[in-house]
């Protein structure tokens, strides 16, 4: 393949919506090029633009995107170059599954549930590559084993909830590359995955990518993955493309302060935190604590399913905690045991240094008052945390209105600004309802909510995993603030290594219900004891030095020797 | 996609309805997504007009239609038109003619000669019936003038009346009617009583018991789902089982015992129309409880409900912060779109003769008339109530469709 | 002398039997297991069922014993009140309700023996006869019209609902957006049109409907389509001495038409409703959109992915959708003069007072949906997956 010929060439994309609230503008006119066996990683934070663009390119955009008329795109195929955006009826198979194929964030909402995926590869390779069905069934089963499934005969016949999280993935790849596509979009294929996974999967698409010598437009919002993966980077804000070039130069050499922006949130080993002199009191004590939830078993019989086994652990005061797992680890549990708000089969919670004595356990119920006033929560999703019938200061004050820890409304109503100021959201914005905020913004009311009645001790379940990093980093600032002003102690769950990295004082690490290791954050991150921790340590996607890079293959000398000014190889 | 987007997106010019938007609650949010819909928004300008007019009827209705305004002169009269031209020139001011009863001759003498042949033929040429003896001559020579605002008969505007407070305003203006004698726009039926004012009244009464039986079934199955969402568990399956043994019997023989029950009491019609109301709405209360209790199941699990408990919530504030207005939208949209289905019982059982009765005026009892073969052939115009009811539940479940499509605004919340 | 008895209570040791049989199978299997427990709360909702129909149809004014001495006056006997006592204790009327009501349903589940009907003076299973077949296959029929009908239109429509009348894209040139509109507009006129007619059915109460088409017949001048056969064949038998007689035959289907026209029509409305809402639900996911990512289109895309997945609801409103059916078929029978168990119905309701028969074909509707509700349920947790794992846990 020539070096010179694009294969894919996009020109002054420009996209409008229609929505609720009026025109739109999500792409805004974006020029991007991809070569043959190319991985261009295109970066952004949602809204950025950068889904519809590759779904525009599969010509998938939803029915209220209109695709303004001086955009191009054009696809370079068999020699000849088409006109994505003119192609109709059977011709947009081109575009779908022929030469370009797309995998998706959520493996499990992309097959079809009631269709076994025998029949849904089997149909795909029918519809592009004219196999019948036997041979199509022989590739299908090859592909899962190229994909690294175990047992792929039996697998293959399956429904997609059968498989594990990353065993659907893998499915995916498989599905997505039965048609032998010369450009393989991948939008955000790895943000589901637990990190261990994520780092497999990414290799394996490496591989794959060498074999079969395929371009693929990588959208991703986490630049360590990028840095692993990328050539060439794109980076969008808010339908613009704010940088373009080698993934050299725009990872460590970013131009724009946008680029620095996103770059500034991936995890600094550098500089981690100095431990404290002397470990703080412990603020909450937990001994021998065990969450069980009962689910139905074989037969009959109903069995219970130990989240939590048997931890104790005491937790610092005034510092911020990170609580880190797998899916399945049971973290969330553990937090939400220590507010009372899971169901504790042995063991109890103690806090100390309270007003009144707060403790809790088998045998001794909870009183909510007064853990309310010294323990709160903050949710994952900020989506569904919030009373979407509710305005923004009525959920904050909800805690004063329901313990009646205010005299009047004023009172209240003050109590609110200032927790509000507090967090950074504008007053004037109170009296919003929830569906005009972002999922920043949102979490933030979040946060606010749990401060209004001064609290010691916040839980942040998993709070900034489905936000932005950009604002990620906001929110984590706005923790710090509080620990530093307020003396808060914060619990942080997360299965993200990089946020813990940048944010706690101490880590605790949990796998399968059990504590596996616990200690200042410079001794987890730096040396780290046991197996486990080593191994998910190691698959933290960080930016990679040099070294890795001039393992690409010689096809490409500009990208690997030079690190500046490759304005020969790029075409902007 | 496009919802995250709007979420995150920034404007390519500012709307001016940005703040409205951020600042509407749930039914604004509906109203403003209903808006879009043509065929639901067509339908609830035809509704809303029906309605209008059904609750104002005496004010449009030229004529009383109880007997008291039965017009003796013209029993079984085809319908009156209204005209602005004719043969003697134009008129600006819309106006009817003169009907005047043509008195039936009946040929006695060529009866008393004949005998019993001449009896026969007689009958048989349909001489007795009583559409030959009620025919009516037109005088186009004679106009009456059609006048606006025209004192009339007398009726009740609104009745506040509260046990021996009498707040009754009544009104004697009504919208149109004639110079002389009275309008007839869709003629009468056998009493002289005229259907374009029967049918309106009616459309009142029919939509006022369906009001009362939806009310009575928001109740009954607030109270089902509430209590089987709410506890869960044993109470549930037991609410449930219940449930769905009333269900599965179909309610028309139901229905139908209960008017047989109904009919054997002395009940005045007004209490009779209450009894009628409050039985169908009892009695449909599964699928709104079973739905009801489904959505509560689901929410109180949400985390919105866990956060409200973690800040120290009663139950009951829960209840009625939290969970009550989460299905709100859900309760309208539901009750608009069973309205059709009410109305339908009703004039099923009218139909049937069990339910309403002369001489009150419902849809059912209207269309019960167009049974009698001797209406289907001499008076048709008296199907006309027949088009105002499909019109109804047409417009009804029009509504209803473009309503539901309208519906959860939170839906797109991903 | 036992052999006797086992085969007087045949229904109830085939209910005992299958029951058994699930629960064995339930030890180990977990969809055996979630069939044994519908199995349960089948019959348990029968019985709920027959305690609700029975005391509903105590409501109707006259018992047993006054019918009993009403006949007898008409056969010129005078009777007196001592004589009516009599009558009530020698039926077993003046015990209390739980009692007479547990009668019933030993006789039921026993013997198959839905009671002795008062107003008739025969038994209620032979009052029925094969009537209750009839009204069953009426319904079917009705229904098997209506799916024919609001499927493929509740797919059409779903398929235009959120489309908008003009094509204005502007990566069209001006001809293709004028032809992209016309298009569009036909499909939105043709949606409409089909909802209207639909819903027509619906808002047209169906006694009317039918009175409508006899009257029809009437100014034709045709004879009318009403009963189940013309005169001329009515005391046929369906097999003569040349064989089956198709002329009977043709003549039934000629009458057949318009019950099942009229019930069809109206049970349209409501699934159109119901399957345009299930597609156009289904037709928003995920899964949709990859599969048009892998380049399936058209036809093959539409009912391989979303009209298939919301085959399981619709599939699984069956009984429910038979009972509303029902529910409109007496006031048809009436209009129409059908003599199906539907006209007996309100005969026994309105006129002759005859409870038992009422409580009876009242109890075997409801038997029909419940058993259609159990038999859905537990065939889509054997076919579809998403049901078994959502009903079964971790299947």
């Amino acid at each position: 393949m020539t070096v010179g010929i694009n294969l894919l060439e996009i020109r002054d994309l420009t996209i409008d919506f229609h929505t609720d609230e009026g025109l739109v503008r999500a792409v805004d006119n974006l020029s991007l090029s991809i070569r043959p066996a190319e991985v261009m990683g295109l970066v952004g934070e949602s809204g950025s633009g950068k889904s519809v663009t590759a779904k525009t390119i599969m010509r998938l955009a939803p029915d209220n995107a209109v695709v303004q008329h001086l955009s191009q795109i054009t696809l370079n195929h068999q020699g000849q170059d088409v006109n994505v955006l003119k192609l109709r009826g059977r011709d947009l198979r081109l575009v779908r599954g022929n030469a370009v194929s797309m995998i998706f964030q959520e493996p499990m909402a992309s097959f079809a549930p009631a269709i076994r995926i025998s029949d849904q590869i089997i149909q795909t390779m029918q519809i592009h590559l004219g196999y019948s069905k036997d041979q199509a069934r022989r590739v299908g089963i090859e592909l899962f084993d190229r994909v690294g499934i175990v047992d792929p005969a039996k697998r293959f016949d399956q429904y997609v909830f059968e498989l594990s999280g990353g065993m659907r993935q893998r499915a995916m790849i498989a599905m997505a590359l039965s048609t032998q596509p010369k450009l393989l979009i991948a939008d955000e294929p790895t943000t589901a995955l637990d990190v261990t996974i994520q780092a497999q999967v990414l290799d394996l698409m490496m591989e794959l990518r060498e074999q079969m010598g395929m371009a693929m437009l990588f959208i991703t919002h986490d630049l360590g993955v990028v840095s692993k993966i990328a050539d060439n980077v794109t980076v969008m804000q808010r339908g613009k493309a704010v940088e373009v070039g080698s993934a050299e130069r725009v990872l460590f050499q970013p131009q724009h302060p946008y680029t620095r922006r996103l770059l500034d949130a991936l995890p600094h080993l550098e500089n981690l935190p100095e431990a404290p002199r002397h470990t703080p009191e412990p603020l909450l004590s937990v001994k021998n604590l065990s969450v069980s939830y009962p689910t139905s078993g074989k037969g009959r019989k109903t069995e219970l399913f130990t989240a939590v086994k048997n931890i104790s652990l005491d937790l610092p005061e005034g510092q911020i905690i990170g609580l880190v797992g797998e899916s399945g680890s049971g973290k969330t549990s553990l937090g939400k045991a220590m507010l009372g708000a899971a169901p504790i089969s042995s063991g109890g919670v103690q806090y100390h240094n309270t007003e009144k004595k707060v403790t809790f356990g088998v045998g001794k119920p909870v009183k909510r008052k007064h853990l309310a006033r010294t323990a709160q929560l903050v949710f994952q999703d900020p989506y569904s945390s919030l009373n979407p019938r509710m305005t923004a200061r009525d959920i904050i004050a909800e805690p004063l209105e329901a313990m009646r820890l205010t005299k009047s409304r004023e009172e209240t109503d003050q109590k609110v600004i200032e927790v509000a100021k507090r967090c950074h959201i504008e007053v004037e914005h109170l009296r919003r309802f929830p569906h005009a905020f972002s999922g920043g913004q949102r979490q933030r009311i979040s946060i606010a909510r749990a401060l209004v009645c001064k609290p010691k001790f916040i839980v942040a379940d998993e709070s900034v995993a489905a936000l932005d990093v950009s604002i990620q980093a906001e929110i984590l600032n706005l923790l710090k603030e509080l620990k530093e002003e307020l003396g808060l102690t914060i619990l942080f769950i997360s299965h993200d290594l990089s946020v813990i990295a940048n944010l706690c004082d101490w880590v605790c690490v949990m796998r399968h219900g059990e504590l596996v290791e616990q200690g200042s954050v410079r001794q987890i991150f730096l040396n780290p004891q046991q197996a486990y921790t080593q191994k998910l340590i190691s698959s933290i996607a960080l930016l990679d030095a040099k070294e890795s890079r001039s393992h690409r293959s010689p096809e490409w000398p500009c990208m690997a020797e030079q690190s500046v000014s490759v304005v020969s190889c790029e075409r902007v | 996609m496009n919802a995250l987007l709007a979420r995150f997106g920034r404007k390519s010019k500012q709307t001016k309805n940005d703040e409205s938007y951020y600042t509407a609650g749930q039914m604004a949010l509906i109203k403003a997504r209903f808006k879009h819909k043509t065929s639901g928004v067509v339908a609830a300008w035809i509704l809303g007009t029906m309605v209008l007019m059904g609750f104002f009827a005496p004010f449009f209705s030229p004529v009383d239609p109880t007997i008291r305004g039965a017009d003796a002169e013209y029993r079984r009269g085809a319908p009156q038109m209204i005209y602005f031209w004719d043969d003697n020139g134009f008129s600006l001011r819309p106006f009817s003619y003169t009907y005047k009863k043509v008195n039936a001759k009946i040929d006695l003498k060529a009866l008393a000669g004949g005998g019993l042949d001449a009896l026969d033929a007689f009958i048989a040429s349909g001489a007795l019936s009583s559409s030959s003896q009620n025919k009516f001559e037109i005088d186009k020579n004679n106009r009456r003038y059609v006048q606006f605002f025209v004192k009339g008969w007398d009726y009740s505007l609104i009745d506040l009346s509260v046990g021996s407070l009498d707040l009754d305003f009544r009104w004697d203006r009504h919208l149109f009617g004639v110079e002389r004698g009275q309008i007839h726009l869709m003629g009468t039926d056998e009493d002289g009583k005229d259907v374009f004012s029967r049918t309106l009244h009616a459309v009142w009464v029919t939509i006022s018991i369906a009001i009362v039986a939806l009310i009575v079934k928001l109740f009954v199955s607030l109270f089902v789902g509430g209590v089987s969402g709410y506890f869960g568990g044993r109470v549930d399956t037991i609410m449930m089982s219940i449930t769905e043994a009333v269900r599965v019997i179909p309610p028309i023989p139901i229905y139908l015992a209960c008017a047989v029950a109904l009919a054997h009491i002395d009940l005045t019609p007004v209490q009779r129309y209450f009894a009628i109301a409050v039985v169908i709405g009892a009695l449909d209360f599964a699928t709104l409880g079973r739905r009801l209790r489904t959505h509560i199941l689901t929410e109180r699990n949400q985390d919105y409900v866990l956060a409200a408990k973690l800040c120290g919530s009663s139950t009951r504030r829960i209840i009625w912060r939290h969970l009550i207005p989460s299905f709100t939208s859900y309760i309208i949209v539901d009750t608009l779109i069973n309205f059709p289905y009410v109305i339908l019982a009703e004039t099923s059982l009218s139909f049937l003769g069990l339910g309403l009765t002369e001489p009150v005026n419902s849809l059912g009892v209207l269309l019960q008339k167009a049974q009698d073969p001797d209406i289907q052939q001499n008076m048709v115009w008296q199907f006309f109530p027949v088009l105002v009811f499909v019109f109804l539940i047409m417009a009804f479940v029009f509504v209803g469709d473009a309503l539901r499509d309208a519906a959860d605004p939170y839906s797109e919340k991903k | 002398m036992i052999t006797q008895f086992l085969l007087d209570t045949w229904l109830l040791w085939l209910l005992l039997g299958v029951g058994g049989l699930l629960w064995w199978g339930g030890r180990d299997s977990q969809y055996v297991n979630y069939v044994f427990n519908r199995y349960l709360l089948a019959l348990a909702t029968l019985v709920l069922v027959s305690g609700i129909v029975f005391s509903l149809m105590e409501v109707l004014p006259g018992d047993c014993a006054e019918k009993y001495i009403a006949y007898k006056n008409t056969q010129g006997e005078t009777i007196t009140e001592a004589d009516i006592q009599a009558e009530r204790v020698r039926m077993g009327l003046d015990k209390s309700l739980p009692e007479r009501w547990g009668r019933w349903v030993t006789n039921l589940t026993l013997r198959g023996d839905l009671g002795f009907s008062c107003a008739k003076r025969q038994s209620v299973n032979l009052a029925l006869g094969n009537r209750f077949w009839m009204s069953f296959m009426f319904c079917i029929a009705g229904l098997m019209f209506s799916y024919l009908i609001a499927v493929p239109f509740g797919i059409l429509s779903a398929f235009t609902i959120n489309k908008p009348w003009t094509d204005k894209n502007p990566q069209h040139s001006k001809a293709e957006q004028l032809a992209g509109t016309a298009v569009l507009s036909l499909q939105k006129v043709v949606d409409l049109l089909l909802r209207i007619i639909s819903y027509l059915g619906l808002a047209l109460p169906n006694f009317l409907l039918a009175l409508t088409i006899i009257l029809l017949y009437v100014f034709a001048g045709e004879p009318m389509p009403t009963g189940l056969f013309s005169d001329q064949w009515v005391n046929v038998p369906w097999f003569g001495p040349d064989g089956f007689e198709t002329g009977k035959f043709y003549d039934f289907l000629g009458h057949i038409w318009l019950p099942i026209f009229v019930i069809g029509w109206s049970a349209t409305a409501l699934q159109l409703q119901t399957v345009r809402a299930l597609v156009v639900d289904e037709s928003n996911k995920l899964y949709v959109d990859a599969a048009r990512a892998r380049g399936v289109d058209g036809l093959t895309l539409w009912a391989g992915y979303p009209v298939r997945h919301s085959i399981s609801p619709l599939f699984n409103s069956i009984g429910f959708d038979f009972q509303r059916v029902f529910n409109d078929l007496p006031i048809v029978a009436v209009v129409i003069g059908l003599t199906d168990s539907a006209a007996l119905l309100i005969e026994a309701l309105s006129m002759t007072n005859d409870q038992e028969l009422a409580a009876a074909i009242l109890f075997l509707v409801a038997l029909v949906v419940i058993s259609m509700n159990f038999m859905t349920d537990v065939v889509l947790a054997a076919i579809d997956p998403r049901v078994r794992k959502s009903v079964l846990g971790n299947g």
